[in-house]
């Protein structure tokens, strides 16, 4: 079985994720694959993503940690770098990956992405032209987005 | 044609002779390939300065070359700034190995070149005494199973290796790889590498060491033709940027398309880019529609009757098969559905191709297709003497020195020559492009471009004319015939001859024909003989061939210069030479 020869270093971060978890994030792995996880991230306070429950799956690919995990939002979020399938733009997970990351440092930098949208550097084209056009009216989408798609019922 | 004798007056000359003998014993000392290179034929120095200037402004690299020149980069940085060659590499590869720049920039500011490169002076103690946690697999390991960069950031053996590993089979970005610690910059540099990666690893990015060299080095390039390994490094500043690659592929160094002089990098740009979009429509407008016969505007018939009416404001209607005015047509010569004049013309041969060529040549493309014809060409032309002379190397000239009883070495005018036509017809190809760009409205220029052109054209036959058929004649004849030493003496003269052409005329385009001004005494163009001006030691002389030279001391005293053609004419005719228009 794929879990039986996991990696130790898998094993004791998904130990302290689950034992000390990071302020509004909760990671867990998946019962019958240890490598995929089920990830919730609440919106940051002071975002338009405030009270959302933001739903995300992470893969741990077999060349982990020397290869990025797989992030992708599985809750509909309105946000100049989420594309509408849920894919992030997001600098550690491509090019500026280390292996010297981990699990717990990579949702931290999504949260932190929540509340910092970049629309200089958009994966949504329309999404980022809507947030530099009118950020005011952007805003509110994503705040009607949040509470139709992440209301957490 | 005077300019015909002006030709032939050229093989009677001795000077022509010297050159060419010296030429002869310089290149026998010259080793293997490098006979086959203009430009970079050492012993041509009686030429002209012209080949001089080739020689200077560019070096083929080998890549054993490109290693040591590596080497000695990596070792007088190492040895100014006393630092290791690891990090003196590392240095040069940020600075694009411009030598100069790492000395400017560490002497003005060592310590923030330090900081920008990740290159730190005081690494962390190791210490043996107490284990370490590594970063990545979270295990615990004795000190001295660990290692770090120069930040001092402790990770495993076995870590470091996968993370090494992984990068170097990402592609060249290795060569910017930095300490695993996400904040961290360190470098870490070939020393590192050679301890961590595997055999087959460190033979990569040791072959991507020396691309960075050719690739990040801004005055140097690899040669574009198919599986060459040599790179060029150029002179920068330089003007001509051809450049000719020991493969044998003649390239231009700025644009990396294959050398165009005269013309330059952006008409050429522009000319390819014509030529991928136009080629494809005009074969599609040649196969597939008629040029209305009133207005030429190409008009595709793609369905309905041969009564074809031109789409306002023309209007004209006519019949699609025989082009003829639709008025003279009706139910007795066939109807809507054919043509019987056509069915009696066609029988008459009179739809022949020439026919149709001669339909289209009002055609608003008629003028691209002209240019765009004869550089095609030119350019066929070339690969055809390419292959004659790759035959008369490898078969013709063993036969020959068979026949003439003569060495091999005794040969080489006759190579010179077909290298010559090669040249000439590549040089022949561009002035085509630059034809179609030279403004329709500068009429002298363009009558004198076509001019100079034409002469071109007329010197290159008559080289190639001799270097085939002539040549023939001796290669098939039964014994030594002692006409071959004239032969010889006429041949090596036309090819000197056409190069000074040839090369006059690409400066001449260069310069954007700048002497033909449109007032009548700018400097003029008079029919001299240029061959005698040209007769002294060195055979520097500002000449067009054989025929033409522009001298700039005679200014407007005893000629006159057409407005016209720029042809100088004599003080006492009232009406040009050349074209007849009254002064």
């Amino acid at each position: 079985m794929a879990n039986s020869n996991l990696p130790r270093r898998i094993i004791k971060e998904t130990q302290r994720l689950l034992s000390e978890p990071a302020p509004g994030i909760s990671a867990s792995p998946s019962e019958d694959n240890m490598r995929y996880f089920n990830v919730m991230v609440l919106g940051p306070t002071q975002s338009p993503y405030e009270g959302g429950v933001f739903k995300l799956e992470l893969f741990l690919p077999e060349e982990y940690p020397m290869a990025a995990p797989k992030v992708r939002f599985l809750t509909k979020i309105y946000h100049p770098n989420i594309d509408k399938l849920g894919r992030i733009c997001l600098d550690i997970l491509k090019d500026k990956w280390s292996p010297a990351l981990q699990i717990r440092t990579v949702l931290l930098s999504i949260q932190a992405l929540l509340s910092a949208p970049n629309p200089d550097d958009p994966l949504s084209e329309n999404i980022a032209k809507h947030w530099k056009a009118n950020e005011v009216e952007a805003v509110e989408t994503a705040k009607e987005w949040t509470r139709l798609y992440a209301s957490g019922a | 044609m005077d300019s015909e004798d002006d030709m032939h007056d050229a093989n009677d000359l001795e000077s022509l002779d010297d050159d060419f003998y010296s030429g002869e014993t310089g290149m026998g000392s010259d080793d293997g390939d490098g006979d086959y290179e203009f430009g970079n034929n050492a012993s041509d120095d009686s030429d002209d300065g012209n080949l001089n200037r080739q020689q200077e402004n560019y070096t083929v690299l080998s890549e054993d070359d490109i290693r040591q020149r590596q080497e000695e980069d990596i070792t007088r940085i190492s040895t100014v700034l006393s630092i290791e060659r690891d990090h003196a590499c590392i240095l040069l590869r940020h600075y694009k190995w411009d030598v100069d720049k790492v000395h400017e920039a560490w002497f003005a500011n060592e310590e923030s070149v330090r900081q920008t490169v990740g290159l730190y002076e005081n690494p962390v103690a190791r210490t043996f005494s107490r284990e370490l946690l590594c970063g990545i697999c979270f295990e615990r390991h004795p000190c001295d199973r660990m290692c770090a960069a120069s930040c001092g950031h402790f990770f495993c053996y076995s870590c470091w290796r996968g993370y090494v590993s992984t990068s170097i089979n990402d592609g060249p970005g290795c060569l910017m790889l930095r300490c695993p610690d996400p904040p961290c910059g360190a470098i870490i540099g070939q020393n590192m590498i050679n301890l961590l990666a595997s055999n087959e690893d460190k033979e990569k990015y040791s072959r991507y060491i020396l691309r960075s060299y050719i690739e990040d080095n801004i005055t140097s390039k690899w040669c574009p033709a198919p599986g060459c390994e040599y790179a060029v490094d150029f002179v920068m500043g330089s003007v001509n940027f051809d450049v000719s690659c020991n493969c044998s592929h003649n390239f231009c160094w700025n644009c990396t398309e294959e050398a165009h002089r005269p013309v330059d990098c952006t008409m050429v740009a522009k000319w390819i880019l014509k030529n991928s979009a136009e080629s494809e429509n005009m074969n599609w407008i040649l196969a597939n529609s008629k040029p209305c016969p009133k207005c030429k505007r190409p008009i595709e018939k793609n369905q309905g009757c041969m009564h074809i009416t031109c789409t306002p404001p023309c209007k004209f209607e006519f019949c699609w098969l025989c082009l003829g005015a639709w008025t003279d047509h009706g139910e007795r010569t066939g109807g809507f559905y054919a043509c019987n004049r056509y069915e009696t013309a066609k029988q008459e041969g009179e739809y022949d191709e020439a026919e149709r060529r001669r339909e289209m040549a009002k055609n608003s493309l008629e003028r691209y297709t002209h240019y765009y014809e004869r550089w095609a060409t030119n350019q066929s032309s070339r690969q055809k003497a390419l292959q004659d002379l790759q035959n008369m190397q490898n078969v013709q000239l063993d036969k020959l020195s068979d026949t003439q009883s003569q060495p091999e070495s005794q040969m080489k005018f006759i190579t010179e020559a077909w290298l010559q036509i090669v040249e000439c017809r590549r040089v022949l190809k561009w002035t085509y492009a630059y034809g179609y760009y030279l403004p329709e409205n500068e009429h002298g220029k363009r009558q004198f471009f076509e001019y100079l052109q034409g002469e071109a054209e007329s010197g290159l036959e008559r080289l190639h004319q001799c270097a085939e058929k002539e040549l023939q004649t001796f290669i098939d004849s039964s014994g030594p015939s002692k006409d071959f030493n004239d032969f010889r003496t006429k041949l090596a003269g036309l090819t000197s001859v056409t190069r000074n052409y040839f090369e006059n005329l690409v400066r001449a385009l260069e310069t954007g024909l700048n002497d033909v001004g449109e007032s009548g005494n700018q400097p003029t163009c008079s029919r001299s003989s240029s061959i005698k001006s040209g007769k002294g030691k060195n055979g520097k002389t500002r000449t067009i061939g054989g025929t033409t030279s522009r001298s700039l001391d005679d200014g407007n005293h005893s000629h006159w210069s057409c407005e016209s053609c720029t042809f100088a004419n004599t003080k006492s005719s009232m009406v040009c030479q050349v074209c007849h228009r009254r002064r």
